[in-house]
This record gives structure tokens, C-alpha cells and sequence, in this order.
């Protein structure tokens, strides 16, 4: 099997936490690196709870870099959870890792450029505000050829009215970004909420998380639970979505989702800042720049994620079991 | 002799390379290293000639690296007045001297860093569009802290723009970099077109810099006789304005120049203003000053200024 490098570009956040943990939890992705930036929360927390991450993961070997403070332009939002700030140290444990000295841009263009001197190319998950990334493109122009994809959270088309009635919040928190990231070249793949809202997770996952009692699943039911992101006014029955684990998803079981190659852009600015708009139908002659998810295995999805995580943290057999359903 | 520690991040650009000829014979400037950035040239244009003035001015020892190839969001414009090369009619050789092999950005990050770390702060002269210095202020915001002051040739405020309506062009060519930059701590002193438009360097300018330019007398000659603009109901006269060399005017001279503290907005989102900068004179909006604007520049002694310090490549030492 061929692992795939990657880098997580995260402002966690619950739902990073899952993203993150079901990377780690998984042997086909080698984590190079989390790059960090401002988003949810502010930067200080994103990093000190990206370092509670790789510690309950059992990873204090994977690096963590702190990233942009703030949007390339726009004002500075924070999420709807910011109020979580720093995970509470009864729900994930305090860390001994600390943050490298080197900026999170500067790491993600050093390791793409490098990547590209070696013929090579990395995966960036983006689950976060895109200033990190956007920065790391304009840094240098042989950073792009050095990235083999770039699979974002952001965005919605038919899901509207999440953080505003126009914009997804990761989209919202910095168009600029987005559009010079949509504007790259680079392989694109894309979440939108349009997609991240069909799986949702109830109480049975939170108990499948923690059933095999390994440290992470305890962490992340814990944290879910806490922060409960139903709604059913809106989703029609219980439970809420985990927006960025499907990224990482993607990478492991691509058979569960369906996409399309679509002519994706992003308003900038204007009372509609964030608005992000997909050439489903093919009215302009836009060129297809993003993939485009639109349909999930919903029970395929949260299998796998509770079954990865749930296994962490456990001596044997082997994290790559394959647990039963737990759902 | 106290220096003043500068790094300069240019684009030259014609009045980019007399700005940079007039600060290698100022033994009041320690000039640290200069960066290059895309604007009135492509990026390899503007670092190949920044190579090249730093040959004919015998300053090989400033290390010279290649920054930003292009604006963070808006697709690049090129100056219209400094010939195919950028230089003019001014033909020098092929440089033997390469850029340094780290980017402009990631100099400016740890140069700056360490100027913050030994309590060192360091002048910024920015003659291009702002793309470095924003990219550098956004990946590590703490350099500001060893940032003295940016001074900066750009803008246009009482006076109308010079590529569009509203805009000049080091602005226009970044808008969203010149926001990021108003938007930091930053100190920052402005040569707008409102000061670069007082000091038109006529024909007759050019001749007495040929005459005093001892060895690099040609080139300037031909430097400066590739920027006139020859529109004399705009400018007054014969000749085109001095703006980069401003910069280095005001540090070398400030006693030239009348300035006047106020909050500096830019526009970068109106297609028709874009670019556009715009000051609050008056304190309407309440918000802390952000920029000195240079208003008023004493013509005639600030070219004086120059000539004195082109007329010391008369002798060869160089400081």
C-alpha cells in the first residue's frame, strides 16, 4: 500500500478534531505535519488544541505549526463554537507539545517545494479559514506543483444559512483566500455543506466511539457531546453533521461519495462576501476548477469514522480491525 | 557616524534604479540588502536589473533577493514608461552577480525578526506594489516589531492618479497588499503623487546629473532621458517626476519635505476607484493616524540634494 502524505491545515474545533484523529487513526495517510490557522477559535487555542490532538493520539512526534492570525483582508469572525476556545482539560488532557518555531505557510510551501524537487507531490486537507494555504501559494509559484490536491471544507450552494444566510463559515472567514486558491491551478476537491450536512451523527456514534474505551473516542464523544450540533429544525431528525472528517474520508474510501467536476467561485466582497456559486449546469464558460461532492454513504461514512477512532489508543489487535457496525 | 539600516524592495523600474544609485553613495544609509517584487517589471526583469544597477554602482557586497512573482489577488500590470527592459534606452550588461538564493519574503521574515529580537528596528523603503512587505506582515505579524518605520513612494490623495483616475500605480498594483500594509502597526511615512509631482526632473536636470555622474555618467544620462514624459500641460514643463528616489530624498533630507499625520484608507473593491487612496484630513472618522503623507517637498533644494550625492561617483570609493 502507498501512503499518502499529507497536511492537515486545521483550526480545530470539534469537527477538526475528528478530521484529525481519523487521519492519524488511519495507516494509508502519513500526517507530515498539522498547519494551524486562526478560524473557529483564535489562533493561540486552534494551536494549543491541535497540540492536545497529536498527544491523546499518541502522536507528540507529528509537528504542529502555528499559521495567520487572521484573514488576508477581510475583518476577522470567529465561528458560531468560538465560545469552545481551548478544549476544557476534562474532556482532552493538556499537552506537553509545543508549536514549532516556523510559520505554518512557510512549512506547508518548504514541504510542497520539496515534494516537487523529489518528483513527489503532498495532500493538503484545508478544514479551516484557506489563509494558510492561499499565503503558501503566493509565496513561491513552484508550490503548486509540488501539491497533488487540496480537499476543502468550505463552501455551499444548495445548503444556505449556516453561518450567514449567504456563506459557509470556513468560506466566510476569508474569500480572499478562497479565491486565490480556486484561481491556483492545483486539483481541487470540495465539501460544501451541501454534502457535510447529509451524514449526521447522533448518540449511538458518541457511545461507538468510546466502546472499545481507547482514549481518543472517549476525548472526541466527549467533545461532541458537548458541543452538540443538532438541529432539527433544520436537518429534519436528530443528530448533527461533522463537517471536515470527510475530507479525510475521502482520501480513505472515495467510493463513498459521488462528485462533480464543476466551475466553482467565491464572492469577495460586498454584502454577499463569502457567497460561494458552482456551475452545476453549465451556463458560463468558467473552466471546471473544483470536484465537487455532492452525495454521501452516510452509514458508510460514520462507520468508518467511529471505527478508526474508537480503535485508537487500543494495544491489540491491530487498528486496522475491522470493527462491526456500532450504529 | 550613526546609519540608518535600510532594506529596499523595489521593482526597477527607471526611477526605482536612480533611487537605488542615489542611496549606494549615502554613507548615512546601511543599506542591508534589497528585495525585489513584481510591478513595472516582471519579477526576474526587476531583480535582473536590480543586479545590474548594483554592478554599476560597485555595490556588489548588498545581497539582492527575488520576492513576490505577482499581487495576491489582482493579475499584474506593468509600468508604461520604462521601456522594454525596464531600464530604457539604458543598456547595461549582463549581470555577474545572482540573487540570493532564499525569497524575498522569508529574508524580510528572519531579517526582521532578528532586527525585532537585538531591539534594532529597521527602515523598510518600498518603491514597488506592497506584495512583499503584506505577505511578510501576514505570515509572521510580529516583524512589525522590527519595523522602524516603512517609508513608502505610493498613493494619490489631492492629486489624481496616474494609471487610472484614482490610482497610482504601486497601489493599483496591489491594492489589497497596500490594505494589509495600512491596515498593520506599522509607522509609515507616504511620498504620494501629490509630493512626487512637485519634483519634475527637466532637461535641464539632466544634463548637469550627466555632468557631475562622473562614471556612471552615460547611464544616468540615459536613464534620465528615458523618463520624460514629455507632457508639459500635465507636469509644467518638459521631464517626468522623481517619485522613487523621493524615499531616499526624505531620509537623506527631510528638512526638504513638509508632512502631515492622518488615517490612510484604500479602496479595493470599487472597479472604477480601485486603488484608490483616501485620507481623512480632517478626523472624521474618529480612527487612530496611521501615515505621514508628505504634502509640500522643496523642489529645487532636494534635487540639489541628488546631484551632490550623483556627483560622488566622481571618485571611486565606494562607502
Amino acid at each position: 500500500m502507498s501512503v499518502r502524505r499529507i497536511i492537515i491545515d486545521t483550526d480545530p474545533g470539534v469537527d477538526d478534531a475528528a478530521a484529525i484523529l481519523l487521519a492519524i487513526a488511519s495507516p494509508e495517510l502519513d500526517v507530515i505535519g498539522i498547519s494551524v490557522v486562526a478560524g473557529n477559535v483564535g489562533l493561540t487555542e486552534s494551536v494549543k488544541n491541535a497540540c492536545k490532538l497529536v498527544s491523546i493520539a499518541g502522536r507528540q512526534d507529528i509537528p504542529v505549526y502555528a499559521g495567520a492570525a487572521g484573514p488576508l483582508v477581510r475583518e476577522q469572525v470567529f465561528g458560531k463554537y468560538a465560545h469552545i476556545g481551548a478544549f476544557p482539560d476534562e474532556m482532552v488532557p493538556p499537552s506537553s507539545v509545543k508549536p514549532k518555531s516556523l510559520s505554518a505557510v512557510r512549512f506547508i510551501a518548504n514541504e510542497a517545494r520539496a515534494a516537487a524537487a523529489r518528483n513527489e507531490k503532498i495532500t493538503i486537507c484545508a478544514i479551516g479559514p484557506l489563509t494558510n494555504v492561499a499565503l503558501a501559494l503566493r509565496l513561491h509559484p513552484d508550490v503548486a506543483a509540488g501539491i497533488e490536491q487540496i480537499v476543502v471544507m468550505g463552501g455551499a450552494f444548495k445548503a444556505m444559512g449556516h453561518r450567514t444566510a449567504w456563506a459557509e463559515y470556513n468560506v466566510y472567514a476569508d474569500p480572499h483566500a478562497v479565491d486565490i486558491v480556486l484561481g491556483s491551478g492545483v486539483k481541487l476537491v470540495l465539501f460544501s455543506l451541501d454534502v457535510t450536512l447529509q451524514a449526521l451523527f447522533t448518540e449511538d456514534d458518541f457511545r461507538g466511539l468510546e466502546r472499545r474505551g481507547g482514549e481518543p473516542g472517549k476525548c472526541l464523544a466527549a467533545l461532541l457531546r458537548a458541543f452538540d450540533r443538532s438541529d432539527i429544525a433544520r436537518f429534519g431528525r436528530p443528530g448533527g453533521p461533522i463537517h471536515d472528517a470527510m475530507t479525510v474520508a475521502w482520501l480513505l474510501q472515495p467510493g463513498l461519495f459521488a462528485g462533480k467536476n464543476t466551475a466553482v467561485g467565491v464572492t469577495r466582497d460586498g454584502p454577499t462576501a463569502g457567497h460561494t456559486w458552482a456551475d452545476f449546469h453549465r451556463k458560463s464558460d468558467h473552466v471546471a476548477n473544483a470536484l465537487v461532492i455532492r452525495t454521501v454513504d452516510e452509514t458508510g461514512f460514520r462507520q468508518l469514522l467511529v471505527s478508526r477512532i474508537a480503535s485508537m489508543g487500543i494495544q491489540s489487535p491491530s487498528r486496522n480491525e475491522k470493527v462491526s457496525a456500532t450504529i | 557616524m550613526f546609519k540608518t539600516r535600510i532594506i529596499v524592495d523595489c521593482d526597477p523600474g527607471i526611477d526605482d534604479a536612480i533611487a537605488l544609485l542615489a542611496s549606494f553613495v549615502s554613507p548615512e544609509l546601511e543599506i542591508l540588502a534589497i528585495t525585489t517584487v513584481s510591478g513595472n517589471q516582471p519579477l526576474e526583469t526587476s531583480t535582473q536589473n536590480a543586479l545590474k544597477l548594483c554592478e554599476l554602482g560597485e555595490r556588489t557586497d548588498i545581497p539582492v533577493y527575488a520576492g513576490s512573482h505577482r499581487p495576491l489577488l489582482r493579475e499584474p500590470i506593468r509600468g508604461q514608461y520604462h521601456g522594454t527592459t525596464g531600464l530604457g534606452s539604458c543598456n547595461l550588461s549582463e549581470p555577474t552577480k545572482t540573487p540570493e538564493p532564499a525569497g524575498a519574503v522569508e529574508f524580510l521574515i528572519e531579517r526582521l525578526l532578528l532586527a525585532a529580537q537585538e531591539e534594532q528596528p529597521i527602515t523598510l523603503c518600498a518603491l514597488g506594489p506592497l506584495t512583499n512587505i503584506a505577505m511578510a506582515l501576514k505570515i509572521e505579524p510580529s516583524i512589525a516589531r522590527g519595523i522602524k518605520q516603512l517609508v513608502m513612494m505610493g498613493g494619490a490623495y489631492r492629486e489624481p492618479g496616474n494609471r487610472t483616475l484614482t490610482a497610482e500605480f504601486n497601489i493599483l498594483a496591489d491594492p489589497h497588499a497596500a490594505h494589509i500594509v495600512f491596515s498593520s502597526e506599522l509607522k509609515i511615512v507616504a511620498l504620494p503623487l501629490d509630493a512626487t509631482h512637485q519634483v519634475i526632473l527637466t532637461p535641464d536636470h539632466v544634463a548637469r546629473f550627466s555632468a557631475v555622474s562622473g562614471r556612471i555618467s552615460k547611464a544616468v544620462s540615459e536613464l534620465m532621458m528615458s523618463w520624460d514624459r514629455n507632457q508639459v500641460e500635465r507636469y509644467g514643463s518638459r521631464g517626468g517626476p522623481l517619485h522613487d528616489p523621493l524615499v531616499i530624498g526624505w531620509l537623506l533630507a527631510p528638512e526638504h519635505f513638509e508632512t502631515k499625520s492622518v488615517r490612510v484608507f484604500v479602496e479595493y473593491q470599487s472597479e472604477l476607484c480601485m486603488g484608490q487612496t483616501v485620507a481623512d484630513w480632517f478626523y472624521k472618522t474618529g480612527l487612530e493616524q496611521n501615515c505621514q503623507i508628505v504634502t509640500q517637498v522643496n523642489s529645487a533644494s532636494i534635487i540639489d540634494v541628488f546631484l551632490e550625492r550623483f556627483s560622488r561617483y566622481q571618485t571611486v570609493a565606494a562607502p
